[in-house]
């Protein structure tokens, strides 16, 4: 079965929420008119089981199947959170909002989930219970562990969660995913490196803490280079170097790096961490500097689980045969791996065809991939819990 | 089918050969005993053919099958040298040569092979044609391109190769096997940095090759951290940083660096071999000293063909009943160029517990023989069933 007919009927509909929400972006967990629009349209759509403030903005709805006779439950989710990027597309729905953009197509995943929950409530062809999750605060904020936190996989009995993501730059309406490790995690770091400020032509009465900064930074690519297994993925990036002067002759007192560390696996993660806070200090002793390390552990490892990523693929299979089931893993992160943590499920990426990647001011959702991504949506509740 | 009963029976005499072998190691292309033993050894099964002498000194015997209407030929191939180890297992068959030890089981995948190829010249109970292939110097000489380019795969017609590696960690006799790229690229590194020696205490006076090659190093870090994609595999290691003086007062005038890098991919292959040079280059340009740098591509990626690997993961599962997904491997072997010739597969057999390969202490494991011996026998009866 391909694309559910429903869906091309309903895609005009489908692409108007998602042009309507393009326009209206909102960040982190400031949703609430998206929350609003969600709800609004879950109301018209005759469902009537709807909490909102789950995870301070997120929203959870309920659809029952005809029967539940099994009193099974999956969780479908999407996120409604955008960017802090100036829209630069020139598109007629370009954000109204200067400084904030759907740059990462979370308007796409909110909107086909919405169609998804439309043709759900419409037929019910299922035997059990649907949960509808739409989160705020993906982009940095954990709004998917705010859900989470606030007890809703017990709350709604959710026994299995499933979660989609575009991907740019792979064929529109064609599915990706592999068991295991498919996203990484994302942890970051603040050091703070004071040495002993001075004139920069008498350096011998300073402590160069630009130089030690320097060592630092440069220590730092062994743990990538010759600390973890070359079988194994990590990415060490400091992003921002910057010294607390800003002048011709002055030798900084303090200097500032902040960075990210990604992995695919708990132990290399350990291992990263525990390398870069050593480098850190005994390279800033070395330079007769001391170090402060805030060492965050952000988004864990998305681990799609073995068997669920099997029911996914198959079900993606019966929309396209365009499904790749092994597709490299990705260094970016996702908070979708807080609920992947509580419950067993998996995270499919959904092709965004050509086009610019993910945070870029020039990206955009492919309102193309609607049928195909509410199809997957609507064929995971239906083949999980197949009508008695 | 498990192990043949013919392997049971066999397996006093094939030990006695992997004993043999392994108290002669040869190192690299001087397997002068080794591959005289091979030759004596398929003549005295009955070979259709044996000769030697290819890639300097291989042996390539031909055993035909009872027909041969298939006009399938297919190739096993065995590595027959040792390493340059001086040998501290303490058995009573150890080397008897200083400093050559067979540390990787070379021995023990000859004598498996030769085992396969008594069976296969007395059974012939297959449509085709099996070429056993024994060649020098898999540990590094790359003997496995040198029997290439002297033109094996033509002369005999070989369709399709195949390869076996003992495993030490792996539960000995079981299999594991990945298809794609298997095992890395093992390039060589030599890099000369040559500046302006002088008296230490006048550093003003130098260009110091020492401080420009340390930079390098770090340099060369890099690579890994920051041009590859973080998803891909890749080794760049400087083994080796020698100054041209050893003097406490003397700035040396030249620093000689070696170095191997290892990647899974051509893609990451060329980048390394680019950046490398461009790092070197760069730094020693920017203390006005001048880097040399000799990048010789030595073994390409082993890569296994996606037909042949599940082929040769069935016959192991016929032997052992299971046949693992193997990690990827970033040492190097010298069945790639073979594998580049023709389609086939390379696959891994568990040795056991026990020291790892190229250790002095590591031995290969005598109870793993009929169940290798099997899988050469079941690759020739099972792709080339008898009509």
């Amino acid at each position: 079965m391909p694309i559910k007919n429903r869906f091309a009927e309903m895609h005009v509909e489908i692409t108007g929420w998602r042009r309507h929400l393009h326009q209206y972006p909102e960040l982190q967990f400031d949703v609430h008119e998206t929350a609003k629009f969600v709800e609004d349209r879950l109301r018209d759509f005759g469902i009537t089981d709807i909490t909102t403030g789950i995870g301070r903005t997120g929203v959870v709805a309920v659809i029952e199947g005809k029967t539940n006779t099994t009193g099974r439950t999956i969780g479908l989710r999407a996120d409604m959170d955008a960017l802090p990027i100036h829209e630069a597309t020139g598109l007629d729905y370009a954000s109204k909002t200067p400084g904030k953009m759907h740059a990462c197509g979370h308007d796409g995943h909110t909107a086909m989930l919405l169609g998804a929950a439309q043709y759900l409530a419409e037929t019910r062809n299922f035997d059990g219970r649907c949960v509808l999750i739409f989160q705020p605060a993906e982009e940095g904020g954990g709004g998917g562990n705010e859900m989470v936190k606030d007890g809703m996989m017990d709350r709604w009995q959710i026994q299995e969660v499933y979660g989609m993501h575009n991907m740019p730059d792979y064929p529109v309406g064609e599915f990706a995913i592999r068991p295991g490790a498919l996203l990484a995690a994302t942890d970051q770091f603040d050091i703070v490196i004071e040495g002993q400020g001075g004139h920069a032509a008498a350096p011998h009465e300073a402590i160069d803490t630009n130089l030690a900064a320097a060592h630092v930074l440069v220590a730092l690519q062994s743990i990538a280079s010759r600390n973890v297994d070359p079988i194994k993925q990590v990415v060490v990036s400091v992003c921002t170097l910057r010294s607390d002067t800003d002048s011709h002759n002055v030798l900084p007192q303090k200097v500032t790096l902040r960075g990210t560390v990604r992995t695919l696996a708990e132990d290399v993660r350990d291992l990263a961490e525990d390398r870069l806070r050593a480098l850190v200090t005994h390279t800033a002793a070395a330079y007769q500097c001391t170090a402060d390390i805030d060492y965050e552990r952000g988004y864990p490892v998305t681990v799609n689980h073995d068997e669920h990523t099997v029911y996914a693929a198959d079900a993606a299979e019966k929309v396209t045969p365009g499904v790749w089931r092994d597709t490299p893993p990705i260094m970016a992160g996702e908070d979708f791996s807080y609920m992947l943590n509580e419950r067993p499920g998996a995270y499919m990426m959904i092709g965004n065809g050509d086009g610019p990647t993910v945070h870029h001011p020039m990206y955009d959702f492919n309102d193309d991939a609607i049928p195909a991504g509410c199809s997957w949506f609507a064929e995971m509740v239906e083949t999980r819990l197949p009508a008695a | 089918m498990p192990v043949k009963n013919r392997f049971a029976e066999l397996h006093d005499d094939i030990t006695a050969w992997r004993r043999d072998l392994h108290e002669h190691p040869e190192i690299l292309f001087e397997t002068h005993r080794t591959s005289a033993t091979v030759a004596e050894k398929l003549r005295a099964f009955g070979c259709d053919e044996v000769v030697t002498g290819i890639g300097r000194t291989g042996v390539v015997g031909v055993i035909k099958g009872n027909t041969t209407k298939s006009g399938k030929v297919i190739g096993l191939r065995a590595d027959m040298d040792a390493l340059p180890i001086h040998e501290q297992t303490g058995v009573e068959y150890a080397s008897k040569t200083p400093n050559a030890m067979h540390a990787c089981g070379h021995d023990g995948h000859t004598a498996m092979l030769l085992g396969a190829a008594q069976y296969l010249a007395e059974t012939r109970n297959f449509d085709g044609t099996a070429v056993v292939i024994f060649q020098p110097a898999e540990e590094g000489g790359g003997g496995g391109h040198e029997m290439c380019k002297d033109g094996m795969m033509d002369r005999w017609g070989i369709q399709e190769v195949y390869g076996m590696h003992n495993w030490p960690g792996m539960p000995t006799g079981s299999f594991g096997i990945r298809t794609g790229p298997f095992f890395a690229a093992t390039d060589l590194l030599e890099i000369e940095v040559e500046g302006l020696g002088g008296h230490a205490a006048k550093p003003q006076e130098t260009i110091d090759t020492t401080v420009v090659a340390s930079h390098i190093v770090t340099a060369l870090q890099t690579i890994v951290s920051r041009n590859a994609d973080p998803i891909g595999n890749i080794v760049v290691s400087i083994t080796s940083f020698e100054t041209s003086s050893k003097a406490f007062n003397v700035i040396p005038q030249r620093v000689t660096m070696l170095g191997t890098v290892r990647t899974l991919s051509n893609e990451l292959r060329d980048l390394a071999e680019h950046r490398v040079v461009k790092i070197c280059e760069g730094i020693a340009d920017s203390f006005g000293a001048k880097a040399t740098v000799k990048y010789t591509r030595n073994y390409p990626v082993m890569v296994n063909h996606d037909a042949q690997t599940e082929f040769a993961a069935d016959v192991a599962r016929s032997v052992s009943g299971d046949c693992v997904e193997a990690p990827l491997v970033m040492g190097g072997e010298d069945f790639a160029f073979m594998l580049e010739e023709r389609p086939g597969a390379y696959i891994l057999m568990g040795n056991g517990d026990g020291a790892a390969v190229h250790h002095p202490m590591y031995n290969f494991n005598d109870e793993a023989i009929p169940v290798g011996c099997s899988w050469w026998a079941g690759i020739v009866e099972q792709r080339m069933p008898a009509a």
